[in-house]
């Protein structure tokens, strides 16, 4: 019953007629009016505030703009002009280095930290809790915050810092004023982002240390590894792809960083401290120059893509998968 | 002995790192709580000996630290409920519908997470100033809404994809549409995913500093961030009010952190919680 039911089903399928083009497109269309109303907020928003202004940032930034200009759209085509500033001028040209340098060191101290933190969590020493606790701790403290922390910390009269080090013996710091010197500002900023982003990656590699089979660790002891190679032959290439996908996600963190540097280095000599983004933000805003402002975002911004796309690309295999 | 040898030095790792991990929160508590002779002493004590709550009523009395607090509050909330109804719905499109180019669209959503704020800033700040939103909280949280809705959507998708699909396709054999289905069947089990979403777009609206300090020019828009920037970047820094503020600022999102502290970690990969 049900058999000759189903043939009669299908031979009418095949019977009838073929849609006719128009019903096609009105089918397709109505196939398609649901996915754009749900997308079309989210989209306008992503085209609005991310695309367009993408663009024109990057079309200001071969542009000679003041603030008039900017609000009236009188900018003047200047070329690479802009680019040849940022890359002859002095101190534009230094916050790009000071990215660069400053950057990768904090990724790397923020890595190596974050690995031994994860190993030390994965343990399970006794009084686990409270050690896991502790180390999310400073992750939730806002930027700002945790610059303002740190800069009374630092304090070059009554920071704890300061006091901890001359009880210790180095007589130099009595008094020392981190924030006004390069180095030692780049100092107290590496503490703070490493101390503000150790907590993420270590919590990550936690979870990736969590996924390494027991057996084959076990399998590796039986054949007299030692801890060290243990890690290095059996740990580390299991971690390799969560490991690449934290390098690159701090490395992009790190290099646009803004809002400690925004705190915390004015008190340099010549801004000498400042980062790309701030100084871009700076010949931007507080010095009117619109057009070196976009240019130094779009070197930071291409910079970065580059990153971004190594990073699109690993979360991208990882989704097929 | 040969346990001490073998783990002792574990533990001597886990209470250093957990010393740096906490000690600058706790000083910062206890110097908000001290009065100020002994905050400005060059022999600071460890804990507080006369502690009292004056440095809290005064920066909400004579600071702008209450105003700044609902200016905060009004920006992020209204960011976290526009973001998670638009990026709900794209991420439900993304997860479960046939959407031409869908790869291509989750490719850009997710590098748009990456760009630097400061490559946005210049034309946002020029169509906030044509449309009259500069200093107003309507302009701040849309935004706002500019990094917080790609985040939430590539999140919330995720979660999606977790709820097996045949559930829907049950609800609606049953009868029910599929706008329907989505509301009755995934918007129910999808509720973990979107309060972590939530509250991922909270901290974000919350912690953000650069547009705020771009937009919002008058003192009565401020939010926390620019207020305790303001304190800091003073020549002679008012240290109390300083920790008392940044106590206030934090306290939140630290309890938002240990509630979700499950949740966090599973959205964080697609790039969340940083300035």
């Amino acid at each position: 019953m049900s058999t000759t039911s189903g043939q009669a089903v299908a031979a009418g399928r095949l019977r009838a007629p073929r849609p006719s083009a128009a019903e096609r497109v009105m089918r397709a269309a109505s196939k398609l009016t649901l996915p754009v109303i749900l997308l079309l907020p989210a989209m306008t928003i992503i085209v609005g505030l991310v695309g367009y202004p993408l663009v024109k940032t990057i079309w200001l930034s071969f542009t000679d703009t003041r603030l008039g200009d900017l609000i009236n759209g009188t900018s003047t085509w200047i070329g690479l002009e802009n680019y040849k500033e940022v890359f002859t001028d002095e101190q534009l040209r230094t916050s790009l280095v000071n990215t660069v340098v400053f950057g990768s060191a904090c990724v790397i101290g923020t890595m190596v930290l974050g690995m031994c933190v994860a190993l030390l969590l994965n343990q399970r020493l006794r009084f686990n809790w409270f050690f896991s606790l502790a180390v999310l701790l400073p992750w939730a403290v806002p930027a700002i915050a945790a610059s303002s922390i740190f800069k009374w910390l630092f304090d070059d009269r009554y920071g704890f810092v300061n006091w901890a080090l001359v009880g210790l013996g180095f007589d130099h710091f009595k008094d020392y004023a981190w924030f006004a010197d390069r180095n030692s500002a780049y100092v107290a900023m590496f503490v703070v982002v490493v101390w503000q982003s150790f907590p993420f990656i270590a919590l990550s590699l936690l979870a990736g240390l969590q996924t390494v089979p027991k057996d084959t660790l076990d399998a590796a002891a039986v054949d007299g590894a030692n801890a060290m190679q243990r890690f290095r032959l059996v740990t580390l290439p299991l971690l390799r792809p969560i490991l690449a996908v934290l390098v690159i996600f701090s490395t992009i963190w790190d290099f646009k960083i803004f809002d400690q540097v925004y705190v915390l280095a004015p008190g340099v000599p010549d801004r000498a401290a400042d980062t790309a983004a701030v100084t871009s933000y700076r010949e931007a805003f507080a010095l009117g120059h619109f057009g070196t402002g976009a240019a130094i975002a779009v070197v930071l911004f291409l910079v970065l893509l580059v990153f971004s796309i190594a990073y699109v690309r690993l979360i991208g295999k990882e989704a097929r998968t | 002995m040969r346990w001490m040898l073998r783990r002792g030095w574990m533990y001597v790792c886990a209470l250093a790192v957990s010393a740096f991990a906490l000690f600058p929160i706790y000083y910062v508590v206890i110097t908000s709580l001290k009065p100020r002779s002994e905050i400005y002493t060059r022999t600071p004590d460890l804990w507080p000996n006369d502690p009292q709550w004056h440095q809290y009523t005064r920066v909400f009395t004579e600071g702008h630290v209450g105003r700044a607090l609902a200016n905060s509050l009004i920006v992020a909330t209204a960011t976290t409920l526009i973001c998670v109804l638009v990026a709900g719905m794209a991420a439900y499109a993304l997860a479960r519908l046939e959407v031409p180019l869908k790869r291509t669209l989750l490719m850009l959503i997710l590098t748009t997470q990456m760009f630097p704020l400061v490559v946005l800033i210049i034309p946002l700040f020029v169509l906030m100033r044509n449309a009259n939103l500069i200093g107003t909280y309507q302009g701040l949280v849309v935004a706002y809404l500019a990094f917080t809705v790609p985040l939430a959507i590539w999140i919330m998708r995720g979660f999606i994809l977790t709820i097996p699909e045949e559930l829907e396709h049950a609800a609606m054999t049953d009868g029910a549409t599929r706008v329907g289905a989505m509301f009755r069947v995934i918007l129910p089990i999808a509720g973990p995913g979107l309060i972590a979403t939530a509250t991922l777009s909270f901290i974000a609206a919350w912690n953000e500093f650069m547009l705020a300090l771009t937009f919002m020019d008058t003192e009565e828009k401020k939010t926390l961030p620019l207020v305790l920037q303001q304190f800091v970047g003073r020549g002679d820094t008012d240290w109390g009010a300083v920790m008392a503020t940044s106590v206030i600022y934090t306290v939140p999102v630290i309890l938002f952190f240990l509630l979700m502290r499950k949740r966090l970690m599973l959205g964080m990969t697609a790039g969340a919680v940083k300035g």
